[in-house]
């Protein structure tokens, strides 16, 4: 339990390091701007000093996190054959948490490698950052792995938790380029340049990549649901029973919805989509942490 | 996408055909749609706010009885079973029918369309667009532009004129076809899910080891051969077991140990391990300590099994456990001890009791009141020190026939939904325009949607052409 728990740690520290270093590569490109913005266009690339290498650690040293959380991961999944015979690493609050900073990560790591754009590393990579930080602060004993009660004993764990978490995490990418969409068409209103905002990448691009990440969230909350009902069908006795965890599901995957066809009347892109996009990640938020901690059902057993 | 509503003008009357038309407008809506998902968003959200299926105390307790009213009034204590939830799913069907009505034809159509004819001017006024003059042979740009489509995977139409020809690439129709078996695979569920309340049903059984019950819902029976709970090492419950027998027409048909995510089928009908208890009506075995009335001390002490004999040979004594309630209580008109509830709040055995052999009145022995009763005629008295309660099995026995449309249902919204969000509809037209010196191209497309990807495709191909000619003009 102990080696699973230090490797968290380490994630930790990482995640902070390379958040730090996303922000460090914001400043710094700002900086090189700046001369280009005076009319010195031919300054800029020597002057760009700082920009590329931060750039480059933030990448790796955010590499670096997700291996050490990914083997954090597979160490817990370890501990959790040995006392249980199970050995799904997310059976509880701080592996899901655990699991989905995980999946953010990587997903933001796929989104640079094909996009190359690590001015949204600042933000995607807190998120990621701030689960693994609030996953630390919970109590010990939510930390370790008690063996698995037997309505959880299942093979269903395994693939229905993974799903359901991985369409957060890409709701939770979502949030993150709505806050960047915000922040930067604020600053271009104010008419301010030579600011961090000006490596951002483009309005249009910021919103698109926001619904990406919404059609990527939302067949996976579907598929993670409807196994949730496969599963419901085998352990309570029917596959629906209107518990607040999975109605809940349903609540957020039925907001997406409404972002998906509201997207297709052209109004609802930009400025609107991105604070629906921040909102829909709130209600995940509370679908995730505020259903276990203030609603009862039967899924109140973290 | 987003419908257009023609202007009638108002003089006119309104005729039938013109109303119907409206309807469908106004069913096919996507404003509706949207509606329609936020507010059964809120109402859901209501349910999990406020506690589903309480009794009424516990909610005077937390709102008190004015607040109650209301919650029973407007539905809010069984909101998902309301007239106007069930209205607002039902009309979230109808409208995801007619928009597939509407719209599915025309995108059907566009599958199997094999003519291409649009102007320069239409090419020039889509989303994305260029024009390149180049000097090479007409003939050999369209080839050019076909290969590059198709290595892309574009499906290819090309309308060749006399002057120009005229190109329409495509890719990614299957996306838009698979949203809209996502809106038909609503209406499915919804229809599995009716079903299974209209011809299902759903029961709970306490069931004790060795019994046999019938099931009227199948014609057969059940016996409970056995029931026991495993634990892990420190101590908590690993799993919940029993072991049942299906019998129909006195033969054993099938014996499966069910565990909470492992139940039993038979006949379609489901039995789910769903709780367990400690029985109110008997138990395993209970601990007696005999006294000497005289003396007040301990003369003996016997384990006895329920309904079995047990012989204390030096006190002369011969004693059997014949009856068990959890909770003591007295029906003083039928002269009935009963359990009064199903906690163990007051346990009592009774105790046929044969002294030197003599049979003396079976009296009740308690568990919190050892000598409230003295036993007329014997040296002893007896006192409950403990028992074993017998566990019960609780079932849950369900059969839902609409659960198989369900899961088709399920199945086609997430390859409806996972297949519309990864394939992108775009469509590209080209016009090659013989000149003078070479020929002129113009290319435009559209992205239904994930324009960002189309946008570097667009770029690509364009800068494909240009490098093709050599030197753009
Ligand atoms: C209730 C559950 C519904 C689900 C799960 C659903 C799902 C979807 C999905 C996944 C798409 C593809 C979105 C995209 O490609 O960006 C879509 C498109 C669409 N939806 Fe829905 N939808 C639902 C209800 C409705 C309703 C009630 C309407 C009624 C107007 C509607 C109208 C449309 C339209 C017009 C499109 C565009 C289709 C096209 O490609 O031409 N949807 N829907």
């Amino acid at each position: 339990m102990l080696r699973s728990l230090f490797l968290f740690d380490v994630t930790f520290w990482l995640y902070l390091a390379a958040m730090g270093l996303y922000f460090g590569y914001l400043l710094a490109s700002r900086k090189a701007l700046q001369p280009a913005m005076a009319g010195h266009p031919s300054a800029s690339s020597e002057d760009d000093g700082w920009a590329q290498p931060l750039g480059q650690l933030a990448t790796w040293v955010t590499f670096f996190g997700l291996l050490v959380n990914g083997l954090a991961l597979g160490t817990r999944a370890y501990e959790r054959m040995q006392i249980s015979g199970t050995f799904a690493p997310w059976s509880n609050q701080f592996e899901a948490m655990a699991y989905v900073s995980f999946a953010i990560i990587a997903g933001y790591l796929l989104l640079e490698l094909k996009y190359g754009i690590k001015a949204i590393g600042a933000f995607v990579v807190s998120i990621g950052f701030i689960a693994m930080g609030a996953a630390s602060l919970l109590p010990y004993r939510y930390q370790v792995a008690e063996p698995l009660v037997p309505a959880l004993n299942s093979y269903w764990i395994y693939i229905h938790v993974s799903i359901t978490l991985t369409s957060y995490a890409a709701f939770a990418m979502a949030g993150g380029l709505g806050v960047m969409y915000l922040l930067k068409e604020r600053a271009e209103r104010q008419g301010r340049q030579g600011t961090i905002f000006d490596t951002f990448p483009s309005l249009e691009k910021i919103d698109e990549l926001g619904y990406k990440a919404v059609m990527v969230g939302f067949p996976l909350l579907a598929f993670g649901t409807i196994l949730g009902a496969m599963w419901a069908n085998y352990a309570w006795g029917g596959y629906w029973s209107w518990d607040p965890k999975e109605t809940w599901a349903l609540i957020v995957w039925l907001i997406y919805g409404a972002y998906i066809h509201a997207r297709m009347n052209r109004g609802w892109e930009g400025h609107r989509a991105a604070i629906y996009q921040i909102f829909g990640f709130l209600m995940v938020i509370f679908c995730f942490w505020g259903v276990n901690f203030l609603l009862s059902g039967l899924h109140a057993y973290a | 996408m987003d419908a257009v509503t023609k202007e009638t003008e108002a003089a006119k009357p309104f005729t039938f055909k013109e109303f119907g038309d409206a309807l469908v407008e106004f069913f096919s809506s996507l404003k509706l749609a949207i509606f329609l998902m936020i507010v059964l968003a809120i109402l859901s959200t209501v349910g999990t706010v406020i506690q589903q299926g309480e009794r009424p105390d516990v909610y005077v307790k937390e709102y008190g009885e004015t607040v109650y009213w209301w919650f029973v009034k407007l539905g809010f204590i069984d909101i998902y079973h309301t007239w106007y939830f069930s209205s607002v799913l039902v009309l979230l069907c109808i409208n995801s029918l007619t928009c597939f009505h509407q719209r599915f034809p025309a995108i059907w159509r566009s599958i199997r369309q094999d003519k291409v004819n649009v102007t320069a001017q239409f090419i020039q006024n889509l989303k994305r667009s260029a024009t390149v003059h180049l000097p090479s042979d007409p003939g050999t740009v369209t080839e050019g532009l076909a290969l590059a489509f198709a290595e892309r995977g574009y499906r290819v139409l090309v309308n060749k004129g006399d002057a120009e020809t005229t190109l329409y690439a495509t890719k990614g129709i299957m996306g838009r076809v698979a949203a809209h078996v996502a809106h038909l695979s609503v209406t499915i569920i919804v229809i599995g899910g009716i079903l299974g309340n209209v011809i299902g049903f759903r029961d709970f059984g306490v069931c004790l080891e060795g019994e046999t019950y019938h099931i009227p819902q199948g014609n057969f029976d059940l016996h409970v051969d056995k029931f026991w709970i495993d634990y892990y090492d420190n101590g908590a419950v690993k799993s919940y077991n029993s072991t049942l027998t299906v019998i129909e027409n006195g033969e054993s048909k099938l014996t499966k140990t069910i565990t909470v995510n492992d139940p039993l089928v038979y006949k379609g009908i489901w039995f789910y391990q769903s709780s367990y208890g400690d029985s109110w009506d008997r138990v395993e075995k209970a601990r007696v300590v005999v006294r000497e009335k005289a003396t007040d001390k301990v003369v003996g002490e016997a384990i006895l099994d329920w309904k079995k004999e047990a012989v204390l040979k030096d006190l002369g004594l011969k004693l059997q456990l014949t009856d068990f309630v959890a909770d003591f209580g007295f029906d003083a008109k039928d002269r009935r001890v009963y359990s009064k509830t199903v906690e163990h709040e007051n346990p009592a055995i009774k105790l046929a009791i044969t002294e030197r052999e003599q049979t003396l009145t079976a009296p009740w022995v308690f568990y919190n009141y050892p000598d409230l009763f003295e036993i007329q005629g014997s040296k002893y008295k007896f006192e409950l020190t403990g028992y074993l309660a017998k566990k019960f099995t609780g079932l849950q026995i369900a059969k839902d026939p609409g659960v198989l449309i369900v899961w088709l249902g399920s199945t086609l919204l997430v390859v409806g939904v996972t297949l519309s969000a990864a394939i992108y509809h775009r469509r590209v037209w080209a016009k090659v325009v013989s000149g003078q010196q070479g020929a002129t191209v113009y290319v435009g497309g559209t992205a239904y949607k994930g324009q960002i990807d189309f946008d570097r495709e667009f770029d690509r191909l364009t800068e494909r052409l240009k490098a093709q000619g050599g030197q753009p003009t």
